[in-house]
């Protein structure tokens, strides 16, 4: 993994809606800036060997990360893949979407449930949304959120931010009818 | 020290920690790797509705201090401690109902800049950008060493931004540090330019 920067987000939110949030909500991101496994390579058919190579990598290397940033027990969480404009959206989905990356997170958070995910190109400075849905129960409505995230000068066209995103609660002043009462 | 709450006060509707860890630039690691962060403060601008020729000194000895001690505290854990922190800049987004001397009033007194100086152990003016935008907007915040702005190898920016502020009637208020340089800084300083004035350039001005 050739990797050039990470960076963390914290957001802290004291009140929503004109009423106090206590206490503060937190959500944290960090996404590691790295260089596409397959840059330069054309139409790589078998993108397995540069999943092997990376998936496991940044997995291990985002999830105590953002844990520690978010300083508080997950309950919600999710994770994203930007990839550079000269690398298919596949590139990004092959690093998110494997067990490898993603069991570094789910073992560190006690958490059971599919990581919900964004995978999407664009050049340096793209904004993009991380959907983050509950740890253990992905129907738990309360929890359904997004954090926005804009890194300015990434990803370049041959790098991918890959990133990873944990909430300690779920929406600040949520308060929706359990998808159970609808049943 | 135990943070007291003082949200409610000065109108905190959020905080934003923003990192960044440069591990390489250009393919190769820095001798020196350095930490960037900014620490945004959402509040509410307590002047919406209030004319050009309104004191604003009541609610910034109200206000100021409160967001220079929770930003500088968010800086100073965000990257390692008061000691680790080389260089400084702050900054202001003021949402479109308020003006920039509103945001001025929030980082260019005592209020907030003799504070911010203090808790991060410099001694240098502090950096600054301001501007007034609509939630979303991206700050590219100037930051220059604290205790020697001149310090060539420390000009450096970060780039903050808060996906929904600032509202129309709300400021967003910025402080920022680095723990070093840039990461390859190979320009020379003050100490090591040769003497440059039109006269000896006369031959490539002409």
């Amino acid at each position: 993994m050739k990797l050039r920067k990470v960076i963390t987000i914290v957001e802290e939110i004291r009140t929503e809606g004109g009423r106090e949030v206590y206490p503060p909500a937190r959500i944290a991101v960090v996404a590691a800036v790295i260089e596409n496994p397959w840059a330069g390579q054309g139409f790589v058919e078998d993108l397995t060997q540069g999943i092997n190579e990376t998936a496991s990598d940044v997995g291990a290397l985002l999830a105590p990360q953002v844990l520690e940033a978010l300083d508080a027990p997950a309950e919600a969480y999710g994770k994203a893949a930007i990839v550079g404009l000269d690398g298919e959206v596949e590139h990004g989905s092959g690093l998110i979407h494997t067990l490898q990356f993603g069991d570094h997170f789910r073992k560190a958070a006690n958490a059971t449930t599919l990581l919900p995910a964004v995978e999407k190109r664009g050049p340096a400075g793209i904004v993009f949304d991380i959907p983050l849905k509950h740890i253990t129960d992905a129907t738990i409505r309360s929890h359904h959120q997004t954090v926005e995230v804009r890194i300015a000068d990434a990803p370049h066209p041959n790098e991918i931010v890959v990133a990873l995103a944990a909430a300690a609660q779920g929406r600040p002043q949520q308060r929706l009818a359990p998808l159970s009462s609808e049943q | 020290m135990q943070e007291i709450d003082r949200s409610t006060e000065i109108g905190l509707r959020k905080l934003v920690v923003y990192r960044e860890d440069v591990v390489t630039e250009a393919g190769v690691a820095p001798i020196r790797p350095a930490r960037q962060a900014t620490a945004a403060a959402v509040v509410h601008n307590p002047w919406i509705g209030t004319g050009p020729t309104h004191d604003l000194s009541d609610a910034v000895a109200k206000m100021a201090p409160t967001l220079a001690r929770l930003l500088t505290d968010r800086l100073i854990a965000a990257l390692g401690g008061v000691d680790a922190i080389e260089a400084f800049g702050k900054a202001a987004i003021v949402g479109s109902a308020g003006e920039i001397e509103h945001g001025g009033a929030l980082i260019h007194t005592p209020y907030f800049g003799n504070l911010m100086r203090e808790f991060l152990g410099g001694d240098s003016i502090i950096c600054f950008a301001d501007t007034r935008a609509d939630a979303g907007e991206s700050l590219v915040v100037p930051l220059w060493h604290k205790t020697a702005a001149a310090t060539r190898s420390h000009y450096q920016t970060v780039t903050t931004r808060v996906s929904d502020a600032p509202r129309a009637d709300e400021i967003v208020v910025v402080a920022a540090a680095s723990t070093g340089s840039r990461p390859h800084p190979r320009i020379g300083d003050r100490t090591t330019d040769p003497a440059i004035t039109t006269k000896t350039l006369e031959s490539v001005l002409s």
